[in-house]
Order: structure tokens, then sequence, then C-alpha cells
């Protein structure tokens, strides 16, 4: 028995790592009496998982995990069990059952993402819309990656122009600048929204505000027949 | 306040930032009244130091159990948090509230071990208070301490406006109840320290003179008015089942040092181990009751979700319904899958087959304290076990599966020779030999024995306290002796760095003039000094060199039993002439038996009643 959920990382506990995040449900699990199917062997884990990780600071309203269930629970009692044992910030909203035999992890193809900033110097909201523009129009955006093994350091570049399925302004208000974007993200190609950010102070005018950058994640999607849909 | 928006920059920039966000559950969130008493329960180290710490759970649910007062929790900010807060000029704050410590009516810091002396003052300095206790004025918090190291707290004289000894959960409240009085009279600040100088418990250093002889020893040490105590006599909760124990414990989001439910099973210590200062403070013994530790595993499981139990205590096969405590705790949660782990086990007295039941759930390696390398020197120090138990209980341990062993020793301790260092080779080789006698069919996994050893630290309120402490040279001598003796892939070998325990020992027995060096230490940047990366000798010794204050006539003297200690007016309830006796019988390599089986006259129940003597 599968429950699929998803759930909000809201607030400050956009703060604490994907790891904690697993711990924080494992103790949440208990608390709440869920019957979490547990592994065997010396040390027993909690059969769940989340989709994906979120990057420290980068808040979001569209996580999903999937949790492996010992014994039946409906879903709306799983849900409302955890949501009054959860720390402030994240809440269940939705859990279903699910006969996936894929895991969610396997399943996502895309994140939309809002991305927040203010500029050093003050833009316009065409001077903005053209800069995406012809950012969008390029055909090769390399994203420059470090990889540490040990001692040795490799320097890795990838073309991600593919990894971008939309980008566009959404707000220009009292010179915070809000845009949205759609991002590749999971096994089979991965973007994250500060590796936008990145390629968008090399590649465009845009003179970010470093400390006021804010990211959040609305949603996640699996692909279905060749289109994105929700996963629950 | 803090200014949010400028505080969620500063969290994006610096490492782990859960550290500074509280909002964990089980927190306590209150509306503040003008009655409210704010007490900002102090850490001296980061985050998951401090959390992992038993005593701040009881305080801070105790404190917050009373509707007005108000306990909050601040820890050290490491480094880097540091320098943003010193750039972006924002004041230390509590994790709750987020409110400034400035405007707080206590701090109260816990002293847990000498090496955090240096982030105290940066603490307090870093919350925009004086960190000299006679330049504070009346709207400034008191900032007070406790803990095993306030049982000698001369160092911090001058920095610390007064401490509280030994246990403090009712005398906490009652300093509190004269603060209230104190604050609706509108009086001067040392007109509250000197109505609380008669607290059992409390020490006001600013009330005490000390004479000097020409060589530096302590002439005199008095109350300036004769109406103050001569002695300050350690504070205790007589009957341990009837003091507070909370009923559910902030669940930290970061993993910390001990992230579990921590039952504490009993206080004191019978055994009579000559170095441990822990076993003399905390004495006499008083246990929970097992009834009472089921009920508050019950809660505390519910309230926190945690995965494991810890049974702590300073020896925890000691408390006597040991056994059917454990049997209970496993029948209960074996099926919610919450482990079970019994720090501080004497495996000389504990069956295996429970150990194995135990680890059914989590499987963790083996520890050993033999101490000591030799049975001559684990006499004198009287450890009492025997190397007969240590191979027995490997022996069989290897026979059930298990593979990894750790072995605890110190070096430095009284009357040690290079054939005690060496029998701590010998030791950890025999352990290896013993699994790989038994035959081949029957090993399982990779024999992996760690050997550690620490440097031996002379404690006040110990038979050692008067003993001088092996030089860092020595120590080092000793340290390199093992190091190249020790040479098998399947025995690794740590050890401590000297120079922190020489510093230890110069603060653990040190007098009040070592508050200078303190300062001056932390002036020149010293902070985290147990932090290896962060610890630097030479400023420590710039420190002493400038405040023209020798570190060895602290650490590396011996004294005479007719010597007037710092710590002397404190009085734990042991006296002095059954240390002497202890210290003369080491000496002799003399056993003295655990006080279980028959009072040995340590002469706590002489001044102190409640516990098992
Ligand atoms: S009074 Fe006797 S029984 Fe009690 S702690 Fe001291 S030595 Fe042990």
């Amino acid at each position: 028995m599968k429950i699929r959920a998803k759930f909000t990382k809201q607030e400050y506990i956009k703060y604490i790592s994907h790891l904690d995040l697993m711990r924080v449900f494992q103790r949440a699990f208990r608390r709440a009496n869920i019957p979490v199917k547990y592994s065997e062997g010396f040390n027993p884990h909690p059969q769940f998982s989340l989709a994906t990780a979120l990057a420290l600071g980068v808040s979001s309203d569209g996580e999903y995990m999937d949790v492996e269930l010992d014994t039946y629970i409906e879903p709306e009692e799983f849900k409302q069990r955890l949501n009054i044992v959860l720390p402030n910030g994240i809440k269940i909203l939705k859990a279903v059952f699910s006969d996936d035999k894929d895991s969610i992890v396997s399943l996502i193809r895309w994140a939309t993402y809002i991305i927040g900033f203010s500029t050093k110097e003050k833009v316009t909201p065409e001077e903005i819309t053209s800069e995406i523009d012809s950012f969008l129009s390029r055909e090769e955006l390399i994203l420059t990656k470090e990889k540490k093994k040990g001692k040795k350091v490799t320097v890795k570049q990838h073309n991600v122009r593919e990894r971008i399925k939309e980008l566009f302004l959404l707000s220009n208000e009292n010179d915070t600048i809000i845009l949205k974007t759609t991002l590749m993200t999971g096994s089979q190609g991965n973007l994250k929204p500060e590796e936008v950010v990145e390629l968008l102070k090399e590649y465009t005018e845009i003179k970010i505000e470093e400390d006021s950058l804010k990211l959040h994640r609305l949603e996640l999607f699996v692909e279905k027949d060749g289109a994105a849909s929700l996963p629950i | 306040m803090l200014d949010k928006g400028q505080f969620e920059k500063i969290l994006n920039r610096v490492e782990k930032p859960a550290r500074y966000i509280g909002k964990e559950q089980n927190i306590s969130l209150k509306d503040i009244t003008e009655d409210t008493v704010r007490f900002a329960f102090a850490f001296p180290d980061v985050y998951e130091v401090g959390m992992s710490h038993l005593g701040m759970h009881i305080l801070y649910n105790l404190l917050n159990s009373k509707d007005d007062i108000y306990c909050e929790r601040v820890f050290a900010p490491w480094t880097d948090m540091e320098e943003e807060m010193r750039k972006n000029n924002i004041l230390l704050y509590a994790l709750e509230s987020k409110d400034f410590i400035k405007d707080f009516d206590f701090m109260g810091f816990t002293l847990q071990y000498e090496m955090s002396y240096t982030n105290i003052i940066n603490m307090i300095d870093l919350a925009g208070i004086s960190i000299m206790s006679k330049d504070r004025k009346n709207d400034d918090p008191f900032i007070i301490a406790g803990g095993p190291c306030a049982y000698n707290p001369e160092p911090l004289v001058g920095i610390v406006d007064f401490f509280v000894i030994g246990e403090g959960e009712e005398v906490t409240l009652e300093i509190i109840e004269i603060y209230k009085k104190w604050r609706k009279s509108g009086g001067e600040r040392k007109e509250y320290l000197e109505a609380i100088a008669s607290i059992e418990g409390v020490y006001v250093p600013e009330l005490y003179n000390v004479d000097y002889n020409e060589d530096g020893t302590i002439k005199a040490f008095y109350p300036m008015d004769a109406k103050h105590p001569t002695k300050i006599k350690k504070r205790i909760i007589k009957n341990l089942d009837e003091a507070f124990f909370p009923d559910k414990i902030i669940v930290p989001f970061i993993e910390t040092v001990h992230d579990r439910v921590m039952l504490e099973i009993f206080r004191g210590c019978t055994r009579g181990c000559r170095f441990c200062q822990a076993g003399i403070i905390y004495r006499p013994v008083r246990e929970r009751s097992m009834d009472t530790l089921l009920e508050s595993a019950r809660k505390l499981i519910e309230a926190t979700g945690h995965e494991e139990i810890s049974l702590s205590s300073l020896s925890t096969s000691d408390y006597s319904q040991i056994l059917e405590l454990v049997n209970k705790l496993i029948e209960e949660y074996k099926d919610k899958k919450v482990g079970l782990s019994l720090p501080s086990l004497r495996l000389d007295s504990f069956p295996l087959e429970v150990i194995e039941e135990i680890q059914k759930v989590r499987k963790t390696g083996l520890t050993f304290a033999p101490e000591a390398g030799t049975q001559r020197l684990r006499d004198v120090i009287n450890k009492g076990i025997t190397e007969k138990d240590l191979f027995k209980s490997t022996e069989e341990a290897f026979g059930s599966g298990w593979s990894t062993v750790k072995l605890y020793f110190m070096i430095g301790l009284p009357t040690e020779t290079f054939d005690d260092v060496m029998g701590i080779k010998d030791l950890a080789y025999r352990v290896k030999d013993i699994f790989f006698k038994m035959p081949r069919e029957q090993r399982k996994g990779n024999l992996k024995v760690t050997v550690s050893t620490s440097c031996f630290v002379p404690k006040p309120f110990t038979p050692f306290q008067w003993y001088p402490q092996d030089s860092i040279e020595m120590f080092n001598k000793k340290i390199n002796l093992l190091k190249s003796s020790i040479k098998d892939n399947k025995v690794t070998y740590n050890h401590h760095d000297s120079r922190l325990s020489y510093l230890e020992a110069v603060l653990a027995r040190g007098d009040r003039r070592l508050s200078d060096v303190l300062i001056k230490a932390w002036k020149k940047g010293c902070k985290f000094d147990s932090w290896g990366d962060k610890f630097s000798f030479e400023k420590w010794l710039e420190a002493f060199e400038e405040t023209g204050i020798d570190p060895d006539f602290y650490a590396s003297r011996e004294r005479s039993y007719d010597e007037i200690l710092p710590w002397d007016f404190i009085d734990v309830g042991v006296s002095k002439k059954y240390l002497i006796n202890e210290n003369e019988k080491a000496k002799k390599g003399e056993l003295t038996k655990d006080c279980r089986k028959g009072c040995t006259g340590c002469g706590i129940n002489k001044s102190f009643t409640g516990g098992v003597c």
C-alpha cells in the first residue's frame, strides 16, 4: 500500500536540508502513529521517499513524497494526523493511494519556480523582457560545474538550454522583479533555479542584487504520454 | 527584535542555517507581560552540542512550566554567523522570540567544560552586554552560571555575576522569586546580589575577598561581611522521583550529538574512580523508580517521535533494576522501531544476551573504558575492572558477531610509568588476538579496534586534586611512544591534544586571577577552543605572558594537603579527609570498594539527606 502526498516547505523550514527533512517526517510519522513500513536488517528504515531535493533557502508549495504503509489507513486520516504534529511551514496539502510501481523520484520531469529579486540599477519591464528573449534565443547556455573528487577538481561544462522550458517576467513592482520558469528536473536532466540565476548573471545585463534573491518552487510535474501533468 | 528581512539575508550566507532559526517541535512560545521574568538559557557552544545536553531540556521545561517565567535558548553562533552578526550589527538573540538577550532578566550559562569559557565572554559581548560584572547597569541581565565546572567558579569571577552550585531545579526558582520582588522594589543591582547570597547553593563572588601568600598560594578566603556564608553548600534534589522531569523535549531539525530521548535513570555514582570529578560532586546516588522512567519514556516518545531512547547516568549498569528496565523498554518499543542505547555501560556487569537483545533494533559497536593499560595503574585509580573481565566480555561479544571495539584510556595518571603506557598497546593487541583465535567460520565482519587516549586532567574535588599534571612534553612523549608502537592495520590509535588538556588543568584548578587571562585570550580571538582548527595555543601563551600569570603554577605544581585550594569554600558533602585518604590509598594501589556494597565513609550522608546511603 502506497500513499502519495503533496506538501509545502515554507517559512524558516526552507533552511532545513533534504536529509533533515527526511528525519522530520520520520519522527512526525511516529508522533502521528502512521503505520509506515520498515525495511529489514540491522538498521531498519521507514520506507518513504521524497520526490526531489531543494537547496537550502528555497521554499516550496509543491513537494511530493511516497510512503509505504504496513497497515491500511485512509489518506485523509494520514493527512490530518500528520498536519497536527508537523512543524509550522510543512503542511500536507493532499494525499491519495497510489498504485504506481515507479517511485515518485523516478517520475518527476519538470518543476516550476518563482525567482524574485531586486536589481542594482533600475530596469523597465520592457528591458527585462527583451533581455530574457535574447537569453532564450541563444542556442547555447553553458553551465560550468566544478566537481570535487577528493582533492581533484574537475570542471564540466554543459549546454543546458534545452532544460529551460519557459522563462518569463511575471511582475515588476516596487523594484522587485519576479520571474517564472519551468525547468527540467529529475534523473533525465536537471537544472536548478539557482543555476538559472547564475546563467542570467552571465548572459544578460540584468544586475541581480544577490542579497535580495528569493527562490520558490511552485509545482512538480510528471510526464504522461508526452504531456506534463501533476503527480496526483 | 531581529529584523526579519536582514536576518534571512544572513541565513542564506551561513553554514547550517537551521542552527539559528528556532521553530522546532515542542518549543515554548509565550506572550510577554510586565510580570514575565525572561531567562535565556545560554550554552557556550554550537547548537548541535548544546541541544544534546539533558540539563538544558530539564531546566527549559521546568522554567516554562511556570506562567510568569519565559525561558528561551541561545547557543554560540559559529564563526561565520558571528562574522555576519558583527558586520550587520545584529545582537545575540534568543531562538524562540528572536528578542535580544540584552533585554532579558537573566542570561544563564551552563559550564560543561573549561574550554568553553572564552565562548562565554564572546557571547556576553555579542549580546551587547559589558563583559565585566562591575560595568553592568541596572537594566542589564544578570549573568549567572551553573553546571559541573561551577564547582570551581573562581576563573570566571568578575565576569559572571553569581553562580549556582549543584543541581539547579529548585534553586533557580528561588532566585527568580527574589528577583521578582527586587524588580518591583526598583532597587540597585547590588541589593539583589546581597539578597540571594543567603540562598543555599548561591555564590556571589563580589562579596568575597582573597588574600595571597608571597608564593602565590591562597592565604585566606572570606566573606567581606560576616553575614554571608563562609562555605557555599551545593544544592541537591532530595527525591529524584518527585523531581521535575519534562514530558516533552525539543526535537532538533538538524542532527545533534545526542539526538534522542534521554532518560536520566539516576544521579551520582558509587564506584569511586579516583580521577572522576562527577563521581564525587554528584553524590549521593539517587534513583528514579522504574515506573517513573517507563512513564517518562512513553510520554517523550509520543511527544518527539524519536527513534532512540538512551539511558543516561554515570554508570548505567549500576541502576538497581537495570535488567528489568531494559527488558521492559525493549518489549515496549520493539515494534515501534525505537532503539535503545546504553552509554557508559560497564560490560563486566551486564549480560551479553541483553545487549544482543538491544542490538536487534540498532547495532552499534562495543565500547570499553579500562582507562589504564596495566592492572597496577587501574588499581591506583580504583577502576575495578580486571583484564579478565575485559577479555571475557570481548570474547563473548566477538562470538556473537561483533567486530568493532573502542577502547578508552587516559595517559598521565598519577604514578604512571612507560610500562603502563605500553600496557595500552598490549591490551589492544590482546583484544585483536582474541578475535583471530576464534575459528575462521565463527568470525563475523572485519575487526576494527580503536584505541583512544585522553590526557589526564587533575580535577577539583577528586583524590587527585593535589597532583601535578604531566608536562606537555611528557604527554607527547607518551603519545609518540604509542603512535610508534601501535602498528597494525586492525588497530587505530587516536589521541587528544595535550596542549588543550594542559589549559584545561589550568582553568579547572585556577583561581580568580585567571579571569584576566581569559579576557586577554578572548581579545586575541580565542573562541571555540575545543574545536581543533579554531584552537590557538600561541594566543593563550601570549595571554599568560602579558598578564604575568604562570600557567605551570596551576597545572604542573604539586599542592600540599594544608594548602587552601581556590574551591575549598565549596561544600560538596564529601569530606576533604576522605579525599586525602583516597589519595594515600592510591599511592599504595589499595582499592576502595563500591560503596553500594558498604559505606566507605565519604561523609556525604552527614550533611546531605536523601539518596541511597
Ligand atoms: S556516605 Fe558512604 S554510601 Fe554514601 S556515598 Fe559516601 S561512601 Fe557511599
